[in-house]
């Protein structure tokens, strides 16, 4: 993708890995990773393990934000995201459920989503963004953290986040940790929404200035990437939780 | 220690060990209407449905549990009926698509803004109360360290076993600390099997819940409970505190003279292995029809 303004044109060049957690199929991912790259719109989200159908929860949060082109704004969040857990509702009612998951369906489901967009039409990229939970948004600038929200110290990771619900009835207080950003991006700037414990695993490495991570993102083919994240798993580093990583870099090109 | 995740390729195994002896017919002390069998029995129930629930995964049950329930009176032996009828361990997955019957009921929840409304809810049933004869508590400990043994063999990794042990009263087939030593011995690469005991009366005594130390128990019985009683470890403490249970490092997972509510606590904070939430039910779930 790329954008002309006057003589410079900004590419993305996206990089994208999904990770079931240790002993997990792909298909019991409950991370979700949607972009596009045409509308520069991108998102991720992480259902709860705990949750009732939580892969679709967080796959129609993904998916849906980023191609119906859904609001940045908290305030029209919330109608959004009570539409899409309505829908999300009346999709279960065909379904002939067990005791079990009659009780399991009753309380919903819950995912973390963070949802960016980047505008190209401007002198330099403006990137918007609107976060619940833990999943994240990094902003880096030459391998230094810029930004992170919602969540900006690996230690705030230890505690049970604030989901978003599918069931609008929690939405009263559940809505007002809804967290909006910005920032202006330059040449060489990295842009990464990643899950929890991806998330922060990186940031503890920046914390601890014990390893590049971006590094690792960048250089390592998909095989490489899968291994030495399962090494890290294994080793306690990373919390055996599912992994989505969306890396998004900007260079700038002039045209003469 | 404690810490292992449990999977489906490491799952653990949880035993509710209960007393059914003749005297689990009486009351609890200040309220006649219930028998103690009776409200045992439905905290077992309540216990059963929190941990499929836990492993539920939207229409799939996931076996990270496999569960015994082991009643001791008349009889030693597994207090399941119907297709589960005496099996010892059961995965969870067949523990939840075989419960004897499944009631309707409500729970109050918060409506969010200051009261609260009603629910309906499932409430399945997989033991009925049971009160008669004497109280072998050492072969029914003799049946628990079997069955341990048995997965142990299979499974020498991961989260330990849990035993929840509930008795309204002394062993009538001798001193059972020699049989919880045994059990206690038992253990995977993550930690010695936890056995945690509580002890419910029909008299209004001073119950003690979750001490670090002998002085304040009452006699050699309560003393013997004690020293069969394993510590708590991190995470049961992290539930205990959540429940507003006081428990310290160093507390042993014991109860002496509870009450129904000493006996919900104990469940809870028993079933909340590695961290989990504990399940509140009591008073706000009630029964509408069998």
């Amino acid at each position: 993708m790329s954008s002309a303004k006057q003589s410079v044109v900004w590419d993305l060049q996206t990089r994208q890995l999904l990770l079931p957690k240790i002993g997990h199929d792909i298909f019991e991912c409950e991370d979700v990773i949607a972009l596009d790259t045409q509308t520069c719109r991108f998102a991720v989200a992480d259902g709860a393990t705990e949750a009732f159908d939580a892969r679709n929860w967080a796959a129609r949060l993904a998916q849906h934000w980023v191609e119906r082109e859904a609001t940045l704004k908290s305030e029209e969040f919330r109608k959004w995201v009570e539409i899409e857990g309505q829908e999300l509702h009346d999709s279960w009612n065909s379904l002939s459920l067990s005791w079990y998951s009659e009780e399991k369906a009753r309380n919903g489901s819950f995912a973390a989503f963070v949802g960016m967009e980047l505008n190209l039409e401007t002198d330099l990229p403006l990137w918007q963004a609107i976060a619940l939970g833990d999943a994240c948004l990094l902003h880096c600038r030459r391998g230094a953290l810029l930004k992170s929200l919602p969540l900006s110290h690996s230690e705030n990771f230890n505690t049970g986040p604030v989901l978003l619900a599918s069931d609008s009835s929690l939405h009263e207080s559940i809505m007002q940790a809804v967290v909006t950003d910005s920032g202006i991006c330059e040449n060489g700037d990295v842009l990464l929404l990643m899950s929890d414990a991806i998330a922060a695993w990186y940031l503890q490495r920046l914390e601890q200035n014990d390893l590049d991570p971006d590094e690792v993102v960048r250089t390592k083919c998909d095989d490489e990437l899968s291994q030495f994240f399962d090494a890290e798993r294994l080793a306690g580093r990373i919390r055996n939780d599912d992994v989505a990583i969306l890396r998004i870099e900007i260079t700038e090109r002039r045209i003469n | 220690m404690y810490s292992a995740q449990i999977t489906r390729a490491n799952p653990t195994c949880v035993i509710l060990l209960i007393d059914q002896s003749g005297s689990m017919s009486d009351p609890f002390s200040g309220d006649s209407s219930r028998k103690k069998s009776e409200f045992v029995a439905e905290a077992v129930n309540h216990t059963l449905h929190d941990l499929v629930i836990r492993c539920t995964k939207t229409e799939e049950v996931r076996n990270y549990y496999h569960v015994a329930v082991i009643g001791y009176g008349r009889h030693v032996g597994s207090c399941f009926s119907g297709p589960l009828a005496a099996r010892n361990l059961v995965p969870i997955a067949e523990v939840a698509d075989y419960p004897l019957q499944v009631k309707s009921s409500y729970k109050r929840v918060s409506d969010g803004a200051g009261g609260w409304v009603e629910i309906p809810v499932r409430y399945p049933v997989w033991i009925h109360p049971a009160a008669d004869g004497k109280t072998p508590m050492c072969e029914a400990l003799a049946r628990v360290k079997e069955i341990i043994q048995r997965w142990l063999t299979d499974h020498p990794r991961g989260f330990p076993p849990t035993i929840l042990h509930l008795t309204d009263g002394e062993s009538s087939d001798g001193d059972p600390e020699e049989f919880g030593r045994q059990i206690m011995s038992l253990g995977t690469d993550d930690g010695a099997t936890l056995l945690f005991n509580c002890h419910i009366s029909s008299r209004r005594s001073a119950k003690i819940e979750y001490p670090n130390d002998e002085t304040s128990l009452p006699d050699g019985f309560a003393r013997s409970l004690f020293q069969i009683s394993s510590r708590l470890p991190s995470n049961f403490l992290a539930a205990a505190a959540q429940l507003g249970v006081h428990a310290v490092e160093g507390s042993r997972g014991f109860v002496f003279n509870g009450d129904p509510s000493s006996i919900v606590q104990f469940y809870e904070i028993g079933t909340s292995l590695t961290g989990m939430t504990p399940y509140r039910w009591m008073d706000d779930t009630r029964t509408e029809s069998a």
